[in-house]
């Protein structure tokens, strides 16, 4: 086709277009639609999460707010979930500034090197026996099921946008999600030992942000957003 | 007004896009065309014009998918050019992945290394040759190699045409071909 047979056939189709609200507003609707729904899933499993951890470690707040590790995790966790959506959003803007891409790596230090520290003090406090890893197969459930909600509404947000870097917006929209379901479920570990938190949990939010890169170019890609335009 | 010479200009047409206005979007897009083909151009020095034109295409398309997310209150070409590099290197992953798989070649060579699935295209080098010699056969020849191999007849319907026997009509054909072949490497 001609180009300037395809100039006036688009300049015919502009009905008007809904502008794309501004990155930060397009995470602060995220976490409204995700929180509610992991604070819900978690309600619901809290029953069954806490008998897994009742022997030694019930849920316990006073416990929580002395526990210094707990507080450091938890706001570095919820620090990345912050700046991964937000960077995951400011992706799908074309002429944003990609170092933005790079911001969350801050924050999942930050729990890496806490998590590392908490190892290297059970291993002091406990000798071998503060480096077992155990599974806890029950927790997997409500750990999958805590995701699905966050996971899905940020795919379909995403595709409201350019798929410039598609394999980093996913594994970033897939860290947010993660982390999000990670800062409730690190509540029933108070007090457990790092090394569990560690492969189980810092392990499943890289491995699952991994998995996101590789596929991202399948599920964001220009044809998906053309389709997700015209819908 | 004339948005090449003031790029600020290009965000406003956009904005009036955005919300419906199609001759500010026409406008736009004239004015995108030449800019585009100039990018492409400079970065892909080695693609024919009808190339440049598939990828200018395939920018502007793109551009229309995504109209929504440019923000009046932030620079147009930034955006703008985001897009364009963007499609440029799918345009080249696309093309290396065709590349791949594809090999092209000025000549098609041999099916076989055997000489007689090879005679295709060097067969029948002269019609003109192939005229004259069939010209020169006997009568009887000429007319069975006529009917049975130019006009592709059947040997019944050859026969019933001539008042020949089918048997003579084959003896006529098998020697004209002969003689044929032999005239025909002579004059090669």
């Amino acid at each position: 086709m001609h180009t300037d047979r395809l100039i006036q056939q688009l300049a015919a189709d502009t009905a008007p277009v809904h502008r794309l609200p501004a990155p930060w507003r397009r995470a602060a609707i995220w976490f409204a639609i995700a929180l509610p729904y992991v604070a819900a899933v978690m309600l619901v499993h809290s029953e069954s999460v806490t008998l897994i951890h009742s022997g030694s470690m019930p849920v316990d707040l006073s416990r929580m707010l002395v526990d210094r590790q707990f507080i450091v995790e938890e706001m570095a966790i919820l620090a990345t979930a912050v700046t991964a959506v937000l960077a995951a959003f400011y992706s799908v803007v074309p002429g944003t500034d990609r170092r933005i891409l790079l911001v969350p790596l801050l924050p999942l230090t930050i729990w890496l090197f806490s998590l590392g520290e908490g190892c290297a003090r059970d291993w002091i406090r406990l000798g071998a026996e503060g480096l077992t890893l155990r599974a806890d197969w029950a927790c997997l459930p409500p750990a999958m099921l805590i995701g699905i909600v966050p996971v899905v509404a940020i795919v379909i947000m995403l595709r409201r946008g350019a798929p410039i870097y598609p394999r980093a917006t996913l594994a970033l929209g897939a860290l947010a999600a993660a982390a999000l379901g990670n800062f409730a479920l690190r509540i029933y570990h108070v007090g457990d030992v790092s090394i569990v938190l560690l492969v189980w949990h810092f392990g499943a939010v890289v491995v699952l942000s991994l998995i996101a890169g590789w596929i991202g170019r399948r599920v964001l890609n220009w044809k998906a957003v053309r389709l997700a335009a015209a819908a | 007004m004339d948005p090449t010479n003031e790029p600020n200009q290009f965000g406003i047409l956009m904005r009036a896009a955005q919300d419906g206005d199609s001759s500010a979007y026409l406008q736009l897009l004239q004015a995108l065309v030449p800019l585009l083909r100039r990018v492409v151009r400079q970065r892909r020095k080695f693609l024919q014009p009808a190339d440049v034109e598939d990828l200018v295409q395939d920018i502007l398309l793109s551009l229309h998918t995504v109209r929504a997310t440019y923000d009046p209150d932030r620079p147009f070409l930034p955006w703008l050019l985001t897009i364009a590099y963007n499609r440029m290197a799918d345009g080249s992953r696309r093309q290396m992945r065709r590349a791949a798989n594809e090999v092209s070649v000025a000549e098609y060579p041999e099916t076989f290394f055997d000489d007689a699935t090879n005679t295709g295209l060097s067969g029948y080098g002269d019609p003109e040759a192939l005229r004259r010699a069939i010209g020169r056969l006997p009568d009887g020849q000429r007319k069975a190699i006529e009917m049975l191999k130019l006009r592709e007849m059947s040997l019944k319907e050859a026969a019933s045409a001539s008042g020949m026997s089918i048997s003579a009509l084959k003896v006529a054909v098998h020697r004209g071909m002969h003689n044929l072949r032999k005239a025909l490497s002579v004059e090669a």
